[in-house]
């Protein structure tokens, strides 16, 4: 039961493949995000902070709808990235990540401000007092207190990446070995008479891949509790 | 009363006005017919429902989308009364799992197949043939169409280029879109620079420009039936009485369908 077909696979191996890089790709942005929202007081602050949460209330195939208008092969993000980087989205596994990406952005924002937002600050003027300038004190004090935070939203931003679909079939459609992740796969084979099965197998893996990454992120994010805050 | 219990007191009052507005809303949402029609239809079955609301008051909810994935829900239990399919497969496959009155069912309406390409686009019309290099035509783009194993567009224009010996060179570079109007909007927005849709689509939307017309022999004859469900409403057959008219009729015609029986009235 299963055995899965090459389709099934290749879908597998996308969906896994566009989730990881797009978490990796929205980590800096997200940390840097929750850092802005959590420490520094600037005007539309609570504009970033409403466009950061977008993504999370809009209807997915309206997100994917403003990709295609501005990152598309006639958006003018699109336009500068293609000429200046030779970065493609359209109809491009590129362009599936891009939409994970944005999907799970505000995913991952949310428990890193929180993080940051609950450090004990004296730990910070601590080290400061002992003579390390602001990068040190970021990389060697701030970052390890805001770990479980941040595991907290990598994890959550690779799950929603993983079960991507509106967003990522409006911008780049639904392409075999390019574009068809799990989702979009289990969508094709709903629609086929007999798809039924395939359908099934590919529902259970979904599942499956998503409780391990959300088992794995509160396991990890436990120990980095006691790691660094010593309970 | 103290502040948080009229605070709860306004709370609740307003959460059991919007729940009977809602369950208002709901009553009438099962006086009017649900319709599920394939997505080529959005344009011309809109303007149907609008003349068939003014003659006689009869309230039309059309869900549109590619027919396979609507029949797939009907199958699970949708409450759509009418069925709408852009091919005779989908319709098939309804009367197989029981789930339409075959008394109802007429093959309604006719498209054509085209190649559609960008307004703007520099390529130039050709002839649909075998022979032509679309492949060349696409240059490093994708020929988008809808999924060509599920959605009726998609299944025609396999079709056609299979027949045509086309097929084999293109296969790697098709995208499938989730239906029809998907594709559409893929090809108007340049994202791709050739597009397989039909005949009506490439009509109401300005973005495009018809390249060439697939031979009608090149696939199977494009026709759209109607039916009603098992669980239609009474009203299903008014409506449906209605589709067969002779003011429909000039509504289809006038987007492009060809309308494939003798009208009623």
């Amino acid at each position: 039961m299963f055995d899965l077909s090459v389709a099934e696979w290749t879908a597998l191996k996308l969906s896994l493949r566009i989730a990881v890089v797009a978490t990796a790709w929205a980590l800096p942005f997200a940390v840097t995000t929750g850092w802005l929202l959590a420490r520094k007081s600037f005007w539309g602050k609570t504009m970033l902070d409403g466009l950061v949460h977008l993504p999370l209330v809009l209807p997915p195939v309206v997100t994917g709808y403003l990709l295609l208008i501005w990152f598309g092969r006639r958006g003018p993000i699109g336009v500068f990235l293609h000429d200046y980087l030779g970065i493609v989205f359209a109809f491009r596994w590129t362009g599936a990540a891009l939409a994970a990406a944005v999907m799970g952005f505000p995913l991952m924002v949310r428990p890193i401000r929180l993080a940051l937002e609950t450090i004990d600050r004296r730990l910070e003027d601590a080290a400061a007092t002992l003579g390390a300038n602001s990068v040190l004190v970021f990389l060697t004090v701030t970052l390890p207190l805001a770990l479980p935070g941040i595991i907290a939203g990598v994890l959550l931003c690779f799950a929603r990446a993983l079960g991507e679909f509106g967003a990522t079939i409006t911008f780049v459609s639904n392409i075999p070995g390019e574009t068809q992740t799990i989702s979009a796969a289990i969508y094709t084979f709903l629609q086929i008479p007999d798809g039924d099965a395939p359908a099934a197998r590919m529902v259970v893996i979904a599942i499956v891949l998503a409780l391990v990454a959300l088992v794995g992120a509160e396991w990890l994010s436990r120990r980095a509790t006691t790691r660094f805050h010593g309970e | 009363m103290s502040n948080k219990s009229s605070l709860f007191a306004a709370l609740a009052a307003v959460f059991f006005v919007a729940s009977w507005l809602l369950s208002a809303q709901a009553q009438a949402q099962e006086k009017s017919i649900t319709v599920f029609a394939a997505a080529s239809m959005k344009n011309a079955l809109d303007d149907v429902d609008e003349a068939l609301a003014k003659q006689s008051g009869i309230k039309v909810v059309t869900s549109y989308d590619a027919s396979s994935v609507l029949m797939k829900q009907i199958e699970q239990g949708a409450p759509a009364d009418v069925f709408v399919s852009a091919d005779l497969k989908w319709m098939d496959y309804g009367s197989q799992k029981k789930l339409i009155d075959e008394d109802t069912r007429v093959n309604l309406l006719g498209n054509k197949l085209v190649l559609i390409a960008a307004k703007d686009s520099k390529l130039a019309p050709v002839t649909i043939a075998p022979g032509l290099d679309l492949a060349k035509l696409a240059g490093d783009g994708r020929i988008v169409t809808g999924d060509v194993r599920a959605v009726p567009v998609g299944i025609y224009a396999k079709a056609a280029l299979e027949k045509l010996g086309l097929w084999a060179a293109l296969e790697s570079k098709m995208a499938m879109a989730a239906n029809v109007r998907a594709a559409l909007l893929l090809v108007a927005r340049g994202e791709a620079p050739l597009g397989i849709v039909y005949a009506t689509d490439a009509k109401v939307e300005p973005g495009v420009k018809i390249l060439g017309t697939f031979p009608d022999d090149s696939h199977e004859p494009i026709i759209y039936p109607v039916a009603a469900t098992k669980s239609a409403k009474p009203d299903a057959a008014r409506y449906l009485a209605f589709l067969r008219s002779a003011a429909a009729k000039s509504i289809f015609e006038s987007y492009g369908f060809a309308f494939l029986i003798k009208p009623t009235s």
